[in-house]
């Protein structure tokens, strides 16, 4: 920044540079808060948000929910497994509901847990990604305090996300008559984000699962290993399985749902949910009431904003309204401060 | 009550102050202050000590000894100090000087020591080792590296260039080369290589290497003139001279080469003025003093070259000592910025404890029976807490904003260089554009109170030129022509007739030439020639050039017109003085030369004119010449009126006068003069009285009137920044009269102004504080502080006081210093304590009067002290300092300001006339005082607005970001879960909100300059701490706090209950803290949008961009490519695309953004609109100024018409050279020249200028 003393403007040679930048004459527009710029601009998103408010709170209400706690209903379950030693006795509970209302379009299962802090700091980091890429199945850091068995064995997958995967099965039945009960196909694929499904989580390498994770033990709470989640189908097993992977990806809040199955449009449910008596078939495996925790399904319907929340239609219709409130408000005060201000004047 | 008033009686009953005199010298340093400090010495020390002292009884303190052209006898052990285990070093200093601080090797862990000495790079290091604990880390580790880094980073990329700078410039220093004896020869040797006991030679014009004995010089008698411009800003030359022993023996090189003699001195000490010593050379012993050593950083002048023997060298030298103490300044922001950021560590440390408590809790009741958060430990679950707290200390760690410090730093720098670049504070003449020198300090210039100000050479240009006479009782110097009419066009005159016109005098009239050339009036040319042959100048002639050195520019000025004016002084002899008197030569017998002191305040001199007449010149200050004339004297009338008229135009005025004296009354005076001349006791008194019973009886010539220009622009600036509330002192070591004189002409006195003397102060505080004692009484310290006004309101007073009157009204007294040594060493207990007790009391005393004082002059506009000392200035800027918690700038030029403006907040040099002392212990200089006025309320403002900006939005920024955790807490547990990614965390302070806020720290305007200049009292923000103080701290923390509650809690709302558009993962964490996050950049990116004034595409850019970098840079880090290379750094893998290609989140990001902004646009609208401040009412007038035309500088008032005000003097207050005159030392013929050497002394010179 120190010119040369063989500038060619000689003598003046110390003479500071007559720019805009170094005067400090850059042009700018000078900001200032007219009446003119924020009034209209006041009521102008005013408008805005009290029509983005109806539109939420429209679509919001068109989206069809059942939300069944059955924590309560399958209380003899919920009681036996309080218990650890019961670990590998099964517990079946059915739950029948009502569907008053036929549900269109795409039809969701989602199971809800409340009060699970799987947002706990010391929950969430107890995890190995690398372990997940398949890359180092042996590879357990991190995962404290899941990391091996009592016999040094590395457990695939690691860490107490893994470990306490929700294990509950989910069957929906639809009882067109009292008599007659048609099994609802349940999609278990599309239900995971493509990244997740396709680059975080990955199988080891071999033709053969099992085989792929020899060495590795499962987890501690689990009653089959990593590679039997799903036998049946290899997209959906491993690693890969959709149920884990919709498990890993932690919640923001102690109170939460994930995605458990779709409805596949088939048959009588091509339109989707058919208003009419349904029933969940339960297997009870997780247990919840120890730490005063509950579960529940939600069926639901989707539009173009998401689920049925009104949180966002009510908060944008408020913010209009007090918008509009405050333009009103601050339009009268601009009118009589000019007023004084032309008195004084004159 | 009695024995107080006792101990006070004592000290004020010294007779009145005497205005004339500077109270005493400034010899003593401050170390010598220091040990006055009555100390308390055990019994057992004192005894040692006395032992000590009996067994060296003289000159313990001649420890230092130096032997000339011997350079191992500096090398034996006895001189070695052992610095750094078996190493050792000479105690003599190589000439070599160091000024940098670090080297390629210690750069980095010593620049590392000093940055982490900070206590905020200290609390990011600690941070950083918790954070490397597992159990409680809470943060990935490069969260707070990162950030930590770029910091660091910066700062030593900043030293790092300082140092290069002063690596440079000592290089350049000691490169520089003179000539030294070596091997018998004198050689040319670097300045580094220069040793103790070197014999060195220095040619005209070379700046003096070290501090050196001077052995012999070309000129008579060894004299040797040098400038000492770098070490106290006098421009007028000293002489110094040698012993007549080296004097006679050491003129020859080879005598030179032989010389061995041994001088013992007292050790290195930073006072200029001291030296003792002894020389030891041939069996015999000569006391040395200081008028025989020249100091390193002077320059040779007139003499063509002098020998010498270096006593003191590189950090030994005088001045080197003397730079030791830098005072480190920081602003009244930096203060208060330490202190909030201590208020947030509070907070912080508050809200960690409470959260570890929430945890504990949370454990206790939830986690112990969460079977899925089993981790292995059985930890209690207050441990789990106390881990917890400082998890949290670590996750909310950016509450203290880790780049506050370093931002703070590069905006004042960006703000210095804005001041550097300046093209309105540029000097063209003298090629000088202003100089942040300290770049710290730049917003403090906008918080200005009090200005200390010098008069010479600041409000004035210390040029004095020859303005008007007054020859005869006729007023000579307007503007007319030859035939005395008026003329309204400036019409120079002509010179040329001259020949020893210098060309530089302008002159108007041409009817004074005219008067001249005709010689009419014999009293015209009588009194140039007065002028030409009464003063104690020096003359130099070199190729026909003549050169005057006068001891004041006064003088100079009077001889340099009478030369213009065909009377030109050619030279002098002891007892002769040539003059060529319109082209004629003579010379005249200089039969004595009546000094000028500053008692007598005129001086006279008594020649024999070639055709036998005596007869006496004298020229002094009017008072002093009225009393003296011969009563039949028919201009006095005219002359007085003359005078009236000069000194209301504000000249400094002189009377002139002569008389015939006829031999034998010569010859008796003659006999007394020589009498007294010898007299061996109060010589200076009986000569005083001698001189006093020549001149009487005198005949007036007329008088002078000189003109001592006000910088351009003074008035103005002084009147603008009145304006903006700010007082302005004077303090100046000219006369009262000098002093009020100048006050009305830079407009700081008007005509309605009282003007309060030291009499009327001194009356005033002596019943304020016999009130204040009555009231007390027993119950002092109980009485409320009275805070009357010592004036009734109103009105426009002015205080003009002496120093002498400033230490008898402190009580500030030499003679207190006797007494604390008596003091020192009480006996019993007993006495002990009532010495202390006495002290203690007057010490009370004593600040209640400073106090009083200071409230006193505060009421004044204007304050003046004249006749103050350079320390006296220091203590009243400190008085101001301490009793008014003001921020005060102190400007001054010369070398008697350096004190002040180191005591001041602010100093301020002006790098003008006198040398560079002032400029280089200042935070600021530039060429002209009327530049203060865009320093301060240009750039000062500016900068104090753009800081203040800065820091709120700053503190906002971070508590908007940093609490969302906090909100966070409170749902999962307290368990220190972070709500962003790390990365997040790591690139939010520097990459996401950094640049625009910056920016509008560097660029922002309210105003622009122009109305900053018309409007001054926008500058009383700053003044009253209004934009940035604990109560607007605290409402953008609350800001901060507030945007953090919505930026959580609304997409809280929003994710409670929902899913996404295709069903997928509707709440996840991970798109909760993308969520949260971007709402976050574009809310605090907007904010920051709000709060700039001044909108360039630079800002609009840097706020785009910040949003623009913030997706672009997650949409890579949550890419599928960078997650299977770090899987557990970038655990984000796609959450960005996911995440944002719901439009449910963008709704929530929007409602959330405009949630934070439009209460905030609604709120300061409103602000706006009901109390408008005045920057805003300007703002929305602009358009109407700028159409407005120039605003009309408010017209000088010159003229007062009191004709008692005038000032009569044209000396400096020191004695002229007339002793050195009257000894002859100087003007014997010169010995043979050393042509060569000085030719090539001259190209050295221009060598050193030009680089």
């Amino acid at each position: 920044m120190e010119r040369n003393s063989n500038d060619v403007r000689g003598l003046l040679s110390r003479m500071p540079d007559n720019t805009a930048f170094k005067q400090q004459r850059l042009p700018a527009w000078r900001s200032h808060l007219t009446a003119w710029a924020v009034l209209p601009g006041f009521f102008t998103t005013g408008a805005f948000f009290l029509g983005m408010g109806i539109l939420l709170i429209l679509s919001a209400k068109s989206v069809k929910e059942i939300e069944i706690t059955y924590t309560s209903m399958c209380s003899n379950c919920a009681k036996l497994r309080e218990n650890a030693s019961n670990f590998y006795k099964e517990c079946t509970c059915s739950v029948p509901f009502f569907i008053p209302e036929k549900m269109p379009g795409n039809v969701y299962m989602y199971y809800k847990l409340h009060n699970f802090y799987q947002n706990l700091r010391r929950y969430t980091i107890s995890r190995n990604n690398r372990q997940l890429l398949g890359e180092d199945i042996t590879n357990v850091e991190n995962c404290a305090p899941f990391q091996r068995d009592s016999n040094g064995i590395p457990i695939a997958p690691c860490g107490a996300i893994a470990n306490s995967m929700f294990n509950d099965t989910i069957l929906l039945s639809y009882y067109p008559h009292s008599s007659t009960r048609i099994n609802v196909p349940l999609l278990s694929s599309g239900i995971t984000w493509w990244t997740d499904k396709h680059i975080k989580f990955q199988n080891p390498r071999s033709n053969n699962l099992p085989s792929a994770f020899t060495g590795t033990t499962k987890p501690p709470y689990w009653r089959k290993p990593v590679y039997q989640l799903d036998p049946e189908n290899p997209e959906n097993n491993g690693f890969l399985n959709n149920d884990f992977i919709v498990w890993m990806r932690v919640a923001a809040l102690p109170t939460f749902k994930k995605l458990y199955r779709r409805i596949h449009r088939t048959g009588p449910f091509a339109n989707g949910l058919p208003a009419g008596n349904y029933s969940f078939d339960i297997a009870y495996n997780f247990p919840v009431t120890v730490f005063k925790g509950e579960k529940g399904v939600v069926l639901s319907t989707v539009t173009w904003s998401g689920g049925s929340n009104l949180f966002l239609g009510i908060a944008y219709l408020t913010t209009g309204a007090v918008m509009w409130l405050a333009a009103f408000s601050m339009t009268a005060v601009h009118l009589k401060m000019k007023k004084r201000n032309i008195v004084s004047e004159s | 009550m009695n024995r107080e008033r006792d101990s006070e009686t004592t000290i004020e009953e010294d007779s009145q102050p005497n205005d004339e005199v500077v109270p005493y010298s400034d010899d003593e340093t401050e170390d010598e202050l220091e040990e006055q400090e009555p100390a308390v010495e055990p019994e057992q020390n004192r005894v040692n000590r006395e032992a000590e002292e009996n067994r060296e009884p003289v000159r313990k303190e001649c420890t230092w000894q130096v032997k000339a052209n011997d350079r191992s006898f500096h090398e034996q052990p006895q001189f070695m100090n052992t610095t750094f285990f078996c190493l050792k070093e000479s105690k003599y200093a190589n000439n070599a000087i160091k000024t940098y601080k670090y080297n390629a090797i210690t750069f980095l862990p010593m620049n590392l020591f000093e940055q982490f000495k900070r206590a905020a790079n200290f609390y990011f290091l600690v941070l950083l080792i918790l954070q490397a604990i597992p159990q409680i880390s809470t943060l990935a580790w490069y969260t707070t590296l990162v950030p930590l880094l770029l910091v660091l980073g910066i700062t030593a990329i900043k030293d790092l260039v300082d140092d290069v700078a002063r690596h440079r410039m000592d290089k350049e220093i000691n490169n520089r080369t003179c000539e030294v004896i070596k091997d018998g020869r004198f050689k040319t040797v670097k300045w580094k290589e220069v040793q103790v006991g070197d014999v060195i030679r220095l040619k005209k014009n070379d700046f003096i290497p070290a501090d050196i004995l001077l052995l012999s010089s070309s000129e008579p008698n060894s004299l040797c003139y040098v400038e000492t411009a770098e070490l106290d800003g006098e421009t007028n030359l000293k002489f110094k001279m040698s012993l007549d022993v080296t004097d006679r023996y050491l003129q020859k090189e080879s005598a030179l080469a032989a010389f061995d003699g041994f001088v013992e001195c007292e050790e290195p000490n930073n006072r200029l003025d001291k030296f003792t010593g002894t020389l030891f050379w041939r069996n015999s012993s000569y006391p040395l003093d200081s008028d025989k050593i020249l100091l390193r950083g002077c320059v040779i002048r007139n003499t063509d070259f002098c020998h010498g023997l270096i006593v003191f060298a590189g950090a030994d030298t005088k001045i080197m000592k003397n730079s030791g103490k830098t005072r480190f300044k920081r602003t009244k922001i930096d203060y208060l910025m330490n202190y909030m950021v201590y208020t947030i560590f509070v907070v912080l440390i508050l809200l960690s404890a409470g959260l570890a408590i929430g945890h504990a809790y949370w454990e206790a009741q939830v986690g112990n029976y969460s079977w899925y958060l089993y981790d292995g430990q059985d930890n209690s679950p207050s441990y789990r807490g106390f881990l917890n707290f400082w998890g949290y200390i670590i996750v909310l760690n950016t509450m203290v904003p880790i780049s506050l410090y370093v931002s703070v730093e590069v905006i004042r720098l960006g703000q210095s260089y804005f001041i550097n670049w300046d093209l309105q504070m540029y000097y063209p003449e003298k090629d000088t554009p202003a100089k942040a020198r300290t770049t710290t300090l730049n917003e403090q210039l906008g918080q200005i109170h009090y200005i200390f100000s010098d008069k010479t050479g600041t409000l004035t240009q210390n040029i004095m030129t020859f303005k008007k006479c007054c020859i005869n009782g006729q007023i000579y110097g307007d503007n007319r022509d030859a035939s005395q009419h008026q003329h309204s066009r400036m019409d120079e005159v002509d010179f040329s007739w001259n020949t020893f016109a210098d060309g530089k005098l302008l002159f108007y009239d041409h009817y004074l030439i005219e008067q001249i050339r005709s010689g009419k009036e014999p009293e015209v040319r009588e009194f140039f020639f007065l002028l030409a042959i009464c003063h104690t100048v020096m003359v130099d002639r070199t190729d026909g050039q003549i050169n005057y050195q006068a001891a004041s520019p006064d003088e100079g000025a009077l001889v340099t017109a009478a030369r213009n004016f065909g009377f030109a002084f050619l030279a002098r002899t002891q007892n002769t003085i040539t003059i060529s008197e319109m082209g004629i030569e003579r010379t005249y017998n200089v039969l004595a030369l009546l000094d000028f002191n500053s008692d007598r305040k005129r001086m006279s001199v008594i020649v024999r004119t070639p055709e036998g007449h005596i007869r006496l010149y004298c020229k002094g200050a009017d008072t002093v010449i009225y009393e003296r004339l011969h009563p039949m004297n028919p201009t006095k009338q005219e002359t007085q009126d003359a005078l009236d008229v000069f000194a209301n135009e504000t000249l400094r005025t002189l009377c002139l006068c002569y008389k015939e004296i006829d031999e034998n009354e010569f010859a008796e005076w003659y006999k007394k003069f020589v009498a007294a001349s010898l007299a061996l006791t109060n010589r200076d008194q009986a000569l005083d009285k001698v001189y006093e019973e020549i001149e009487k009886d005198l005949i007036l010539l007329g008088a002078t009137a000189i003109e001592d220009k006000l910088q351009d622009g003074v008035p103005e600036t002084i009147s603008k920044l009145a304006k903006a509330d700010i007082k302005i002192w004077v303090l100046t070591g000219d006369k009262k009269e000098t002093a009020e004189n100048i006050g009305f002409a830079c407009e700081l006195l008007t005509e309605e102004t009282t003007i309060c003397y030291g009499e009327d102060i001194n009356a005033l505080l002596q019943t304020r504080r016999e009130n204040q004692k009555n009231r007390g009484g027993v119950y002092a310290k109980f009485a409320p502080v009275m805070n009357e006004p010592f004036f009734p309101t109103g009105g426009n007073r002015a205080l003009i006081i002496t120093g002498s009157w400033l230490n008898e009204i402190l009580l500030e007294k030499k003679t207190k210093r006797s007494k604390i040594l008596k003091l020192k060493f009480p006996r019993t207990e007993e006495e002990r304590r009532i010495r202390t007790e006495s002290r203690r009391r007057l010490d009370a005393n004593k600040e209640q009067q400073q106090k009083n004082f200071v409230d006193l002059a505060c009421e004044c506009s204007a304050v003046i002290c004249c006749r103050v000392t350079p320390k006296q200035k220091a203590m009243v800027v400190d008085l101001v300092k301490k009793y008014k918690k003001a921020i005060t700038l102190a400007i001054g030029d010369g070398a008697n300001d350096v004190n002040m403006i180191k005591t001041a907040h602010i100093g301020v040099g002006i790098s003008g006339q006198e040398g560079m002392q002032a400029v280089m212990s200042s935070d600021y200089s530039f060429a002209q005082f009327r530049y203060l006025q865009r320093l301060l309320l240009v750039h000062g403002r500016w900068s104090y607005i753009r800081m203040c900006k800065f820091l709120r939005y700053f503190f906002y920024k971070n508590f908007a970001f940093t609490l969302a955790h906090f909100w966070y807490s409170f749902f999962n547990g307290y368990s220190a879960q972070t709500v962003y990614e790390d990365w997040f965390i790591t690139l939010y302070n520097v990459l996401y909100s950094s640049l625009p806020v910056l920016l509008v720290g560097l660029l922002d305007q309210d105003v622009s300059d122009k109305l900053s200049l018309r409007f001054p009292s926008l500058y009383e923000v700053g003044q009253k701490d209004l934009l940035f103080n604990y109560k607007k701290f605290f409402i953008s923390l609350f800001h901060g706090v507030l945007t953090s509650m919505i930026l959580f809690f609304i997409p809280l709302g929003a994710y409670l209950q929902t899913m996404g558009q295709d069903g997928e993962a509707p709440s996840d964490y991970q798109s909760f803290a993308v969520t949260v996050a971007s709402a976050l950049v574009i809310t605090v990116n907007f904010q920051i949008g709000l709060d700039t004034s001044y909108w360039t595409f630079v800002n609009a850019f840097s706020i785009f961009g910040s949003i623009a970098l913030y997706f672009g840079i997650m949409f890579d880090f949550h890419s599928a490519g960078i997650h299977v290379l770090f899987p557990s750094a970038f655990q984000f893998t796609g959450t960005a695309p996911n995440a944002l290609r719901q439009p449910y989140l963008w709704l929530t990001i929007i409602l959330a953004v405009a949630v934070c902004l439009l209460p905030i646009i609604a709120l300061r609208f409103l602000c706006m609109t009901i109390w408008p401040s005045e920057s805003d009412k300007i703002q929305k007038n602009r358009k109407k100024y700028k159409a407005e035309e120039q605003w009309k500088r408010r017209q000088n008032v010159f003229r007062r018409g009191v004709s008692s005000r005038r000032s009569a003097y044209a000396f400096s207050h020191q004695r002229g050279y007339a002793d050195l005159i009257a000894s002859g030392r100087s003007i014997c013929k010169k010995r043979a020249p050393l042509d060569a050497i000085i030719a090539e002394g001259t190209a050295e010179y221009r060598r050193t200028i030009d680089s």
